[in-house]
């Protein structure tokens, strides 16, 4: 047993090692796919809140979109929306949070195409949305379209993929 | 003598069942059965419900009756490698993923022209027989659509409450096994 410990140790030590370089250092598509499922949890809400922390949340939703964002979504069951700019993104976002007692928004699939710069993305990602109490999950494919700026990814396009499209 | 012969046959058996069980060296079995448990473990997780079949369970009603909303099922991902998806097939259509598909049964095949009249569904122009229908669609007439070399139209069981349209190839991960 005590042949093995230095070995067993070093190895702790370099899984240590590699985990922290990933944290402070994480790679377009890590820091893309963590910044993504930050915004599904930002849209996401339940009825515990008090009024002031679902004010603040839906606030923070505006942070991960630039000010000239453009939203073209049609999602089945709820018809075609669009959106111009984050103050549309956010009065929509909290029309949301009024009309609805909680929801639950997941990405369960994204596939990131990073542009060959690195400063901008394309992500085309599966949304699912769950109204809890209501039976039926609703589930949309969109494309993110992602630039740096400052440092921080921001959606400034969104569009949805019709998976089933009766026209060509 | 004859009094102490089915004692030893059965204390001989009962040490034949225990090393059948956990052999000579229950050490060594036992760490033979945790090598096999952690191999079964990585071959089903990570290969065989990932590449070739595929639990999924089923949301919403637009299989239904053939598939119930809630239900479980298992996709074959096998299943078109050597032949092509055909009529009637019901598929797993993956979206972004396939952690979220659609569950749609195939009624167009490549180049034919679909539409829908009266609920019923023609194909190039001929009406075609569903027996497994028993919803059909209230719209009463659909516009033809073509579909390309590498397109299947495909739509749900449940005619009333039912997404429906042409889909690529590409997106098809298999068929439905029950």
């Amino acid at each position: 047993m005590k042949r093995w410990a230095p070995v067993v140790l070093g190895m702790a030590v370099i899984a240590a090692a590699i985990w922290l370089w990933m944290v402070l250092f994480p790679s377009p598509e890590r820091a893309i796919r963590s910044r993504l499922n930050a915004l599904a949890k930002a849209i996401s809400f339940d009825s515990k809140g008090g009024l002031l922390t679902q004010a603040y949340n839906a606030q923070k939703v505006g942070e991960f979109f630039t000010a000239d964002v453009d939203v073209e979504v049609d999602v089945s069951g709820y018809g075609p929306m669009s959106f111009h700019g984050r103050d549309e993104v956010l009065q929509a976002a909290a029309a949301a949070r009024s009309q609805l007692s909680s929801l639950k928004v997941e990405i369960p699939d994204m596939n990131i195409t990073l542009d060959p710069d690195k400063q901008g993305a394309k992500v085309n990602l599966t949304g699912k949305a769950m109204v809890p109490g209501e039976r039926d999950v609703t589930a949309q494919e969109f494309n993110f379209f992602l630039k740096k700026v400052n440092g921080k990814w921001m959606i400034y396009k969104v569009e949805t993929v019709k998976t089933l499209a009766w026209a060509e | 003598m004859s009094i102490m012969e089915p004692a030893a046959t059965t204390t001989r058996w009962a040490g034949r069942v225990r090393i059948a069980l956990i052999g000579r060296d229950p050490k060594r079995t036992l760490m033979r059965a945790a090598v096999l448990a952690v191999f079964c473990y990585i071959f089903f997780k990570f290969f065989f419900f990932k590449m070739v079949i595929l639990p999924v369970r089923i949301e919403g009603n637009s299989m239904f009756p053939t598939y119930h909303d809630r239900g479980w099922n298992y996709v074959n991902k096998l299943a078109y490698r050597h032949s092509e998806p055909q009529r009637g097939d019901v598929v797993s259509i993956r979206m972004s993923g396939e952690h979220v598909m659609f569950l749609k049964r195939i009624v167009g095949l490549p180049g034919e022209t679909v539409a829908f009249e009266h609920g019923n569904l023609l194909i190039n122009g001929k009406p075609m027989l569903e027996p497994y229908l028993k919803f059909r669609s209230p719209a009463p007439k659909l516009a033809p659509v073509t579909l390309g070399p590498d397109e299947y139209f495909v739509i749900g069981d449940n005619r009333m409450n039912s997404d429906e349209g042409r889909i690529k190839r590409e997106r098809i991960v298999g068929r439905v096994i029950l």
